[in-house]
């Protein structure tokens, strides 16, 4: 396929937390939000006058300093945030927003507060105790937590309009820029599609990580881009993925993943976009807050929630997915000492395996992308498995 | 005032007692033992009036145990036969002369008090269980029984006086790893053998592993599951709620406890589960009921409240392990429901204010340093508090899990209560001070000073994310504050990571090279247990 | 009658001393944790290891 004309541009955003669209916004008079985890909807952080930025910590090649206050029998991923942050990778923030999602990342955002490595006048943390479950109980207690230590933080703090009007007007462009991402994603539907996962993972990153008024007009350039690219004249890959887990912020992943064969059609991940690009619907005689909240509950699919409905739900989505993007197979991720994705995925791929019939692979992986040896071997087994087993249903439908 | 018999017999025998053969050179406490097994050839001699103490206690317990069986003798029997756990309950007796060795006079008198209401009451708990679980055929109370978390405080469902609430994990894994080290690293191979990952919290693995082995007993209509005390422990109620296969309500009360607006939450959640049940079970809940058992409680909690003051004395009769399990035991598992607990405070604060009045110094005041036991203990080496004092003087003064929900609950009014409740459950076993933020973990420092104590021994179970995360910060705390401080590391419930021999090399290091004094009895500081229970 | 109570008080203090003497010795000699560690536990730990049980994740 032809090169994508942005992809370049793309993939240079990934290489600084701080980078040039980051830095312009900040510039231009913006607040930089930084935030770790989807139960911190980011379209609050994208009020007027603010922007979000998913934290992550590109080309962190060792975290000796997070390890020293955490660790190494600690989350990679908190600990090389942490590290980032030390070294003043993102002295651009004004403010943190917490979520205790787990223990790890509760404790690594206390650092940003006992260290204070953001060098940023007024920066401050806040850590909100998300929701276990789907219940009214839950969202009355998810609406506390995000009006106290989400919206009146930043309206006390940092003096922003939090009205139900700004409210509305921000989620109206945050439905503009899911609209944009989906409709790329769908591409990935196609038999033969003119993306590859890898790509998609790049732009699903950049929309992340970029103020969104920033970034739209590149993403929408490469819309219509896409909806004329010739795709190659067959199906290049073996077979197709979804990719479930925690926090995967490397593309690099997807690409090794695409190298070995198989074709990453959905990402229902930590930084994918399952969830996170869902329009949010605000139903009538709803306040935009309510419609947020009760979004965000819905569509999470954190292995922390606990009850019997969301834990279903979570198989259900990523069987959902499987459907609708015609994947062969699953692969299950979950970072080096992550305590839910290690028991979800053994729960998960049984489920999917033995309850709906789709075949899964189950990999554990350290954040900054090493042991490919041994990640490749897996994942080329997995594809000659997912081969095998097409050319036995084409047998035994004959 | 000495007996002048029992006088001349001590004198006459005390070449036998360890404590004089460590002080006078001779050798100590661990020539008692076969090497590596951890049976004694002998029980410890600690004069006529202290072995014939122990020497009742045991009979006392020994007599709970056949209560036990002949409450049940075919249930019992059966039990053991199907559950490798309670073949691990053997171990009872050795578990119980490891937790008192060097124990004497009234120290000695109130950790048998405090065991034998806990011998008892577990073998109560045993029989009544095992007699209605519906593996072994049944019993007329099957669909009376509540399984619940076993970290899920149960104080609020004695508001349901006709249904009996179960820790469903204490009896097949938390109390039994306590007794027998070896047991649970069977069910966490189990659990690995399936996928799981061999770094999370080995307590929850060893759980996931007797879910996937089928070794829960199969009791009640609905399962109580909770989010209490962390991330592993939240994520294995799913394979036991799919598992067990009963309709389940996870009490998941507030994570960050320590903010007021963690309480109404809490307060909310309890509500529902009440809800829960009495749709369940079809059972109305009766407030008069609650504050029958809350009033026992709030004596609990008044008594242990008294004998915090006492512990920052150094005349308390009650301190190590004593005073760790006991609270433990009757704080998670009790809470409320058994007056003999409540009888056993009262016994026991009578003794601790005449030792106080007398000024008697416990262990012979041969305590060298006063520490606080901080983060979860190791439940493979529960007599640790144990070895620390006879080994290097270091007297276990109080633990962070027995600072859990200590405040009153009202008895009359049925809102207040149930707010009183939610407070009292959130700050439960291993999350009092573990989770919930920083502020909660660094309160030690000030838990220490209050205390008077010289030492923070904080135990570093090498799976806790949470712990883990704050690794340097206790280290640097510890050093500006100017106190002695230890990383105990181990794992939980799996001895092969850290062994206790590992756990005493990192106490023996730190005393001998920093702080830089000799052991008291040399045959404690390097020994062989790999093969004890 | 005065010999015959002394008689049978005579015999309950032997039978409550046999029984101290008895139980002090099983006590005092560890014997109840020598016969479970050395006899009992490895018996049931073979029961246990030819169990058959239904070990599956859910």
């Amino acid at each position: 396929m032809k090169d994508l004309k942005h992809l370049i541009y793309f993939e240079n955003l990934l290489q600084e937390a701080n980078n040039e669209l980051v830095a312009k916004a900040v510039e231009d008079g913006e607040i930089a939000l930084g935030y770790n985890c989807y139960y911190i909807p980011e379209v609050l952080l994208n009020l007027p006058g603010c922007f979000s930025s998913r934290l992550r910590a590109p080309r962190c090649q060792s975290a000796d300093i997070a390890t020293y206050y955490m660790t190494n029998r600690n989350c990679p991923y908190v600990r090389s945030i942490l590290e980032r942050a030390i070294e003043g990778g993102y002295n651009y923030l004004s403010a943190l927003f917490g979520a205790e999602g787990c223990a790890a990342m509760e404790r690594m955002e206390e650092h940003f507060f006992l260290l204070n490595p953001v060098k940023h006048d007024n920066f401050f943390v806040t850590i909100i105790d998300p929701p276990m479950k789907g219940d009214k109980t839950s969202l009355d207690y998810y609406k506390q937590q995000l009006q106290l230590k989400v919206l009146d933080a930043m309206h006390d703090k940092l003096g922003v309009d939090t009205s139900d009007a700004a409210l509305r007007e921000a989620v109206a462009r945050f439905n503009e820029l899911c609209d944009v991402m989906t409709e790329i994603g769908n591409f990935r539907k196609l038999e033969n599609p003119p993306i590859t996962g890898y790509e998609f993972h790049v732009m699903q990153l950049v929309s992340e990580v970029c103020p969104h008024n920033l970034i739209l007009p590149y993403l929408k350039e490469t819309l219509e881009e896409l909806k004329t690219r010739e795709p190659e004249p067959s199906f290049p890959f073996r077979a197709r993925v979804v990719i479930a887990g925690s926090e995967i912020d490397d593309p690099e992943f997807t690409k090794l993943i695409e190298m070995c064969g198989a074709m990453v059609v959905a990402d229902r991940y930590c930084f994918g976009s399952f969830p996170g690009r869902e329009r949010i619907e605000i139903a009538e005689g709803e306040t935009a807050f309510d419609a947020i909240c009760r979004h965000y509950q819905h569509w999470n699919q954190c292995a922390r929630f606990m009850s019997g409905d969301k834990i279903d739900q979570r198989h259900t989505e990523v069987k959902r997915l499987v459907d609708e993007f015609g994947a062969d197979g699953v692969i299950y991720e979950s970072m080096k000492f992550c305590e839910f994705w290690s028991y979800e995925k053994v729960l998960a791929s049984h489920v999917l395996t033995n309850e709906m019939g789709v075949p899964c692979c189950t990999i554990e992986k350290e954040y900054a992308l090493g042991s490919v040896g041994q990640l490749r071997t897996r994942f080329q087994a997995f594809v000659e498995s997912l081969e095998i087993k097409k050319l036995q249903a084409k047998e035994a439908s004959r | 005032m000495k007996n002048p018999i029992t006088a001349f017999i001590d004198k006459k025998l005390q070449r036998f007692d360890p404590i004089w053969r460590a002080e006078n050179g001779k050798g100590g406490q661990r020539d008692r033992y076969y090497d590596k097994t951890g049976i004694a050839k002998h029980r410890e001699w600690r004069g006529v009036h202290d072995t014939m103490a122990d020497y009742l206690a045991w009979l006392n317990n020994l007599k709970s145990m056949g209560l036990m069986v002949a409450k049940a003798p075919l249930p019992v029997i059966k039990g053991i036969w199907e559950y490798r756990w309670m073949g691990s309950y053997l171990g009872t007796f050795a578990f119980i002369d490891r937790l008192f060795e060097g124990f004497r006079g009234p120290e000695l008198k109130i950790a048998h008090l405090n065991m034998h209401a806990i011998v008892q009451s577990l073998t109560k708990k045993i029989a009544l269980v095992l007699a209605n679980d519906a593996r072994l055929g049944g019993g007329p109370l099957t669909e009376k029984m509540v399984p619940m978390d076993e970290v899920l405080p149960p104080l609020f469902m004695c508001g349901f006086p006709n249904l009996i609430p179960i820790p469903l994990q204490t009896l097949p894994e938390f109390i039994i790893c306590d007794i027998d080290q070896q047991l649970e690293p069977y069910y966490i191979d189990i659990a690995e053998s399936f996928g799981l990952a061999a770094d999370v919290c080995s307590r929850c693995s060893a759980e996931t592993g007797v879910t996937f082995n089928d070794d829960f007993p199969i009791i009640g209509k609905a399962l109580l599951s909770t989010n209490m005390p962390c991330n592993a422990s939240e994520a294995t109620s799913m394979f036991q709620r799919r598992r067990i296969g009963l309709p389940d309500f996870p009490v998941t009360l507030a994570m960050i406890h320590n903010e007021p607006g963690a309480h109404p939450y809490s307060t909310q959640i309890l509500r529902d589960a009440i809800k829960f049940i009495e749709e369940e079970y079809g059972e109305k809940y009766d407030w008069d009921a609650l504050f029958e058992r809350a009033k026992q409680m709030n004596e609990q909690n008044t008594i242990e409240l008294e004998k915090w003051d006492i512990f920052k004395t150094e005349y308390s009769a009650l301190c190590g392990i004593a005073e760790t399990l006991y609270r433990l035991y009757s704080w998670a598992s009790v809470n409320g429901q058994e007056d003999y607990f409540t009888k056993v405070d009262r016994k026991v604060i009578k003794i601790m204010r005449r030792c106080y009045e007398k000024k008697h110094k416990p262990f012979g005041g041969k305590t060298r340093h006063r520490a606080f036991l901080w983060g979860p203990s190791a439940v493979y080496y529960t007599d640790f508090p144990t070895w620390v004092q006879n080994c290097w003087g270091i007297n276990i003064v109080l633990n962070m899990d027995s600072t859990m929900g200590h405040n009153m609950i009202s008895t009359e009014d049925p809102e207040q209560a149930i707010k009183d409740l939610a407070l009292f459950s959130e700050k439960g076993v291993m999350r009092h001070h573990a989770v919930g933020g920083w502020d909660n973990v660094n309160a030690v420092w000030d838990w220490a000073k209050n205390f008077n104590c010289d030492m923070v021994l904080m135990n570093d179970n090498v799976a806790c994310k949470g712990m883990n995360g704050v690794h340097a910060m206790m280290e640097e705390q510890a050093r500006d504050l100017g106190f002695y401080f230890i990383f105990i590391e181990h794992d939980l419930e799996d001895c092969r990571t850290v062994s206790r021999r590992d756990m005493r090399n990192i106490v023996n290091n730190y005393m001998s090279v920093v702080v830089g004094e000799e052991p008291l009895d040399p045959t404690l500081v390097d020994f062989d247990d790999s093969e004890a229970w | 009658m005065k010999k015959k109570l002394g008689s049978i008080l005579v015999k309950l203090l032997l039978v409550l001393l046999g029984a101290f003497a008895a139980t002090f010795t099983i006590y005092m000699f560890n014997l109840e944790n020598k016969l479970i560690y050395y006899v009992i536990r490895p018996f049931l730990n073979k029961h246990y290891d030819s169990q058959k049980r239904d070990r599956r994740i859910v």
